[in-house]
């Protein structure tokens, strides 16, 4: 070997095998959801990328902590845990499913790493498995954080054992619905980003879907309720079909079937027996989205 | 034959045939020593459908394959635990530093975290990364992209790297930069490597065998030195005057013939330089003197006079027309 000047950046020292442990399969996949999760907030990337993810939860939880302020003061908790506020909810989750699902997998896609992925001890099914449960725990966080803020603002200035085992009884069907929310938000979002490695176009796709899907919903909704679907008892058929268009009318509609409130936050009318219904169009959603994700893997990882 | 070495892989009747018809693989046989292997093929033959069954990614129609004494079919997660990959494509995010990325696909091997950063540093080291390796890989040359993509090969610490057009994109000093770093990591590293590759004069320069297909098919598997003894060609490019330069060469006791209008290439070295030891630069020297003479006494503008590289099409040529002389 001659030492040319175009080698001299290479420093000759000698190379070191690895004895080491390995992780197993199962070891790399943890690893890699906990990587896409941190980025899911924007870890490990500029501050630019911190922007929404922490904009959005401050966002989500200021009514929360509005809450704390005033119950503190001797009014009652006017939040439900269950329904939270679901407007807010609605458009702060859709603006960071849009943003950040892309960030997940469109970037992959974009920047064709994916093949660097599958020529390692993963398999194909292995990549999308692990931006789901990242992506599913980080939508988890954006609702439930402030759930939970509701919650503790709440029993810090409530007095009494009974008052707080109250609280504590309300709280858990509201864990249950953000659960709802962030499983099949993630599915759906990170199926439609991994549709393209553009992610202003991802964006737009998540954006546009769960956006349109909504306003379809709500236009119908409100047409046949006159604007107040919480007031009508007994729902038209046109009405209830109407919930089935939109995730958020679908989380809505299970919510109420399971003895979910109704009240000012509700989005639809009691769906009586027909909530079954609600439920099996969500998790078709939900199992449409997640083949659909493990689909697009098993190709890619062929091309 | 003398008792070899165990291969590094080994294919028996690799056939890949895809839904569409199209069959990327016709019953390929072959074996690869430990050490550089270029693996020779024009676009379309067969290479990046061979690396991805050997990874264990395709499944083949029919026909095995074994890596590093392992079953692809069977046992492709061992494999790929044990190979290192480098594309041909860019493959690289540009908004996370070297190190990081590096790192990240440390894991990906199966590191765990302070061995993955350890090594990563490390592999960074020995591709000639240094303190740019903090940098955003977005702000690097292609030089130093194709480095970092060797890196994440190199990191999991593979026994087998297989390298897809290691050199695309790179400039001349470039090149030579690359293909002495894999010759040092086969040679020093103890690596085995795989480099797949269009063109024959760059990759004979670190390969101890050559493997050639085409078409999905096995054309030649020899070492090097069997494989070069073939001519090579002098370019000679000018902008006008090719026929009177065709003439004057001839004249001039070389062998001339025209190609693609403004050029003209020269066999080098005739009959005499078949021993594929050297690359013939004696004879090289004396034919780029008569050239230049040619040139000059009929006032050409000449644009290019250089060694050709070899294409494939231009091996395989060769091949048909010694086919004969293959012993």
């Amino acid at each position: 070997m001659s030492a040319s000047a175009t080698e001299s950046v290479i420093h000759d020292i000698g190379y070191r095998r690895y004895d080491g442990p390995r992780l197993r399969r199962a070891a790399i996949v943890r690893a890699l959801a906990w990587h896409s999760f941190r980025s899911a907030f924007g870890f490990g990337r500029s501050a630019k990328a911190k922007v929404v993810p922490v904009l959005a939860l401050v966002l989500l939880s200021l009514p929360a902590v509005i809450n704390a302020v005033s119950v503190s003061q001797g009014n009652p908790r006017t939040i439900g845990y269950d329904t939270y506020i679901v407007g807010l909810r609605i458009v702060v989750m859709l603006i960071f499913v849009a943003v950040q699902a892309p960030e997940l997998v469109s970037r992959d896609l974009r920047n064709r790493v994916l093949p660097l992925y599958f020529s390692r001890p993963l398999r194909p099914v292995d990549y999308p498995f692990a931006k789901y449960v990242a992506f599913t725990a980080a939508c988890l966080v954006m609702i439930e954080v402030p759930v939970l803020v509701l919650y503790a603002g709440t029993i810090v200035s409530v007095h009494g054992g009974s008052a707080v085992w109250a609280e504590t009884r309300a709280l858990i069907p509201g864990l249950l619905v953000g659960l709802m929310w962030a499983v099949v938000m993630a599915a759906t979002s990170l199926a439609l980003a991994s549709l393209t490695g553009r992610r202003a176009f991802a964006t737009g796709a998540i954006a546009i879907f769960f956006f349109l899907t909504e306003i379809l919903a709500v236009v119908v909704l409100h047409a046949e309720t006159r604007g107040d679907p919480a007031a009508l008892t007994h729902a038209s058929t046109a009405v209830k079909v109407a919930g089935l268009f939109s995730p958020f009318t679908l989380f809505d509609g299970v919510r109420r079937w399971l003895g979910g409130t109704g009240g000012d936050q509700a989005l639809v009318p009691d769906p009586g027996s027909f909530g079954v219904v609600y439920a099996i169009v969500l998790l078709a959603l939900l199992a449409a989205s997640l083949l659909g994700l493990a689909a697009r893997y098993r190709k890619a990882a062929l091309s | 034959m003398s008792p070899s070495p165990p291969a590094v892989i080994e294919t028996s009747g690799l056939t890949k045939e895809y839904p569409g018809g199209v069959i990327a693989l016709r019953g390929l046989t072959v074996t690869f020593a430990p050490g550089v292997t270029g693996l020779i093929g024009a676009n379309g033959a067969g290479k990046s459908t061979l690396i991805k069954t050997l990874l264990g990614l395709l499944t083949p129609t029919s026909g095995t394959a074994q890596v590093l004494g392992h079953e692809s079919a069977t046992d492709s997660e061992r494999i790929r635990q044990l190979v290192g990959y480098m594309p041909e494509h860019d493959c690289l995010p540009g908004d996370v530093s070297a190190t990081e990325f590096v790192t990240h696909m440390g894991r990906m091997s199966g590191l765990p975290a302070t061995a993955a950063k350890e090594r990563a540093a490390e592999a960074l080291r020995h591709v000639g990364l240094h303190e740019e390796r903090y940098r955003q890989i977005g702000t690097y040359s292609t030089g130093m992209r194709q480095r970092v993509k060797l890196a994440q090969a190199l990191v999991g610490d593979p026994r087998l790297l297989l390298l897809d057009e290691p050199t695309n994109g790179l400039d001349p000093a470039g090149r030579t930069a690359m293909l002495e770093l894999i010759e040092r990591i086969g040679t020093e590293f103890g690596i085995s490597i795989v480099v797949a590759s269009h063109l024959l004069s760059e990759i004979e320069r670190v390969c101890d065998h050559l493997v050639a297909i085409e078409g999905g098919q096995l054309l030649r598997a020899d070492t090097l030195s069997s494989f070069t003894g073939v001519s090579q060609t002098l370019v000679v490019e000018v902008e006008e005057g090719v026929a009177a330069l065709l003439e004057e060469l001839a004249r001039r006791g070389l062998a001339p013939r025209a190609y693609q209008r403004t050029q003209v290439l020269v066999p080098l070295g005739g009959s005499g330089a078949g021993s594929g030891t050297g690359t013939g630069t004696g004879t090289a020297d004396q034919a780029f003197d008569v050239v230049i003479g040619a040139v000059a006494d009929l006032g050409l503008p000449l644009s290019r006079l250089e060694q050709r590289r070899h294409q494939v099409e231009e091996l395989f040529r060769d091949e048909s027309q010694e086919a004969g002389n293959v012993s």
